[in-house]
């Protein structure tokens, strides 16, 4: 059974994003560029993927007010890809 | 003054490997400073990562580093090594010339080509979901910055090599966005380039021409999966990964690997070929500007062949320090 943990958000910069840590039961747990955990201050960044998660279930609505907050903040998103559990395994990749 | 160089003695074979180069090195008098660092399954059983980040932090500063095999675990979270060093490192050019070798008999006669392989980007940064519970979706990445910096250091490479002609290498007749991307990069970045020859090809044909016109080739610039699988059917067409030679190169950084895997079943035979990472050593030499070694070593790894000292993926019976040991009589001779 599939049940929604987050969400990777991917932004339109060439920058280090600088977003929140925490958002709601949401923590940002990583900024990565091409499948690369990058750290802050990192050049050559293209699309960062944000991933933002939570161990208890989320909801549709839970995600939508994150990506609200992150476009409040002066980032524009170009893709959102939500984030499965299957059966209690996390059903997406990790970055390196 | 002898050279700085981080070593990865590597996993399964990858030490009887090093210690084949390491006496060829010497034979040949050049004076490496070897700067043992750690990676691979010793790391996992420590419960560290499989490239620990203080190797990761060596390599970036010493700038060089040459890579025996390692193995990848498998199982649940384990990760390639190898791939962690080009993606940690930056390392966007993976290298892969094939060139005939004496004494290795293959249907392709007179092959010299040199691949160029994107090497941090397209599937590889690996980027995957479960969409639905039966629909999987994969990620292909592609920017311009990295079409640029592997088309660049092609046309780069092949006029600094006397090289003359670049072929882009591509499927923008399916992929139209994203190896489109790399296609228009590719034309514009020709355009600099006037004093060589240059066109693309779509990656079918390509491997189709390879096996049928390969003389006509001479350096190929592609995406990472394309790289992947066209330069270990090069590899094929020189003789196999036993003497395929690799080189990964970022900015600042590079890092000479054989491209073969570790080999496992043969750990301690004394039976591995060790040509492939002896020819990525002497890649390493000619980045280190000991041109000479480079040759001299080239040299008489090709007189051995010649007189049929091999190992047995080549038919021969030569043990890998036996054929370590026949070079270097060649150097001294």
């Amino acid at each position: 059974m599939m049940s929604l943990h987050g969400v990777d958000v991917y932004l339109n910069t060439s920058e280090f994003p600088n977003l929140p840590q925490e958002v709601g039961s949401f923590s940002l747990i990583f900024v990565a560029s091409r499948g690369t955990r990058m750290k802050p201050g990192a050049t050559d960044i293209a699309w960062p993927q944000c991933r933002y998660f939570s161990e208890t279930e989320v909801t549709d609505q839970d995600i939508e007010n994150l990506v609200a907050k992150i476009n409040a903040a002066g980032f524009q998103w170009t893709k959102c890809q939500k984030l499965f559990k299957i059966d209690g395994v996390n059903a997406f990749s990790q970055p390196y | 003054m002898a050279h700085k160089v981080c070593l990865i003695r590597g996993d399964g074979t990858g030490p009887e490997l090093v210690s084949a180069v390491e006496t060829v090195f010497r034979a040949a008098n050049v004076a490496i400073d070897w700067v043992e660092v750690e990676a691979g399954l010793a790391c996992v059983e420590a419960g560290k990562p499989i490239v620990p980040d203080e190797t990761i932090e060596k390599i970036r500063e010493v700038g060089i580093g040459l890579k025996a095999p390692m193995t990848t675990p498998i199982g649940k979270g384990s990760v390639s090594p190898n791939v962690t060093l080009r993606k940690r490192l930056d390392l966007y050019a993976c290298v892969r010339p094939v060139f005939s070798l004496p004494g290795v008999e293959t249907p392709f006669k007179n092959l010299d080509i040199v691949i160029f392989r994107e090497n941090t980007e397209d599937l590889y940064a690996q980027i995957e979901y479960m969409a639905t519970e039966t629909v999987a979706h994969s990620v292909k990445v592609i920017s311009e910055s990295g079409c640029e910096k592997i088309i660049r250091a092609a046309f780069e490479y092949a006029r600094k090599n006397g090289r003359k002609k670049v072929v882009g290498v591509h499927k923008a007749n399916i992929m139209k966005v994203a190896d489109g991307l790399f296609l228009r990069t590719f034309k514009r970045i020709s355009e600099e380039y006037p004093d060589i020859e240059s066109w693309d090809n779509i990656v079918d044909n390509q491997c189709m021409q390879l096996v049928t016109k390969w003389s006509i080739y001479d350096v190929l610039v592609t995406l990472n999966l394309y790289g992947d699988i066209v330069s270990d059917l090069a590899a094929g067409m020189m003789g196999g990964l036993g003497v395929a030679p690799g080189a990964n190169f970022g900015t600042n950084c590079a890092v000479f690997e054989a491209v073969h895997g570790s080999a496992p079943k043969y750990t301690g035979m004394n039976k591995v070929n060790p040509t492939a990472l002896l020819l990525s050593g002497t890649l390493m030499l000619d980045h280190l500007g000991e041109t000479k070694a480079r040759a001299d070593i080239e040299g008489a790894l090709k007189a051995t062949l010649m007189k049929g000292v091999k190992t047995y993926d080549l038919g021969g019976s030569a043990t890998t320090s036996g054929f370590a040991e026949a070079i270097c009589s060649e150097l001294k001779g």
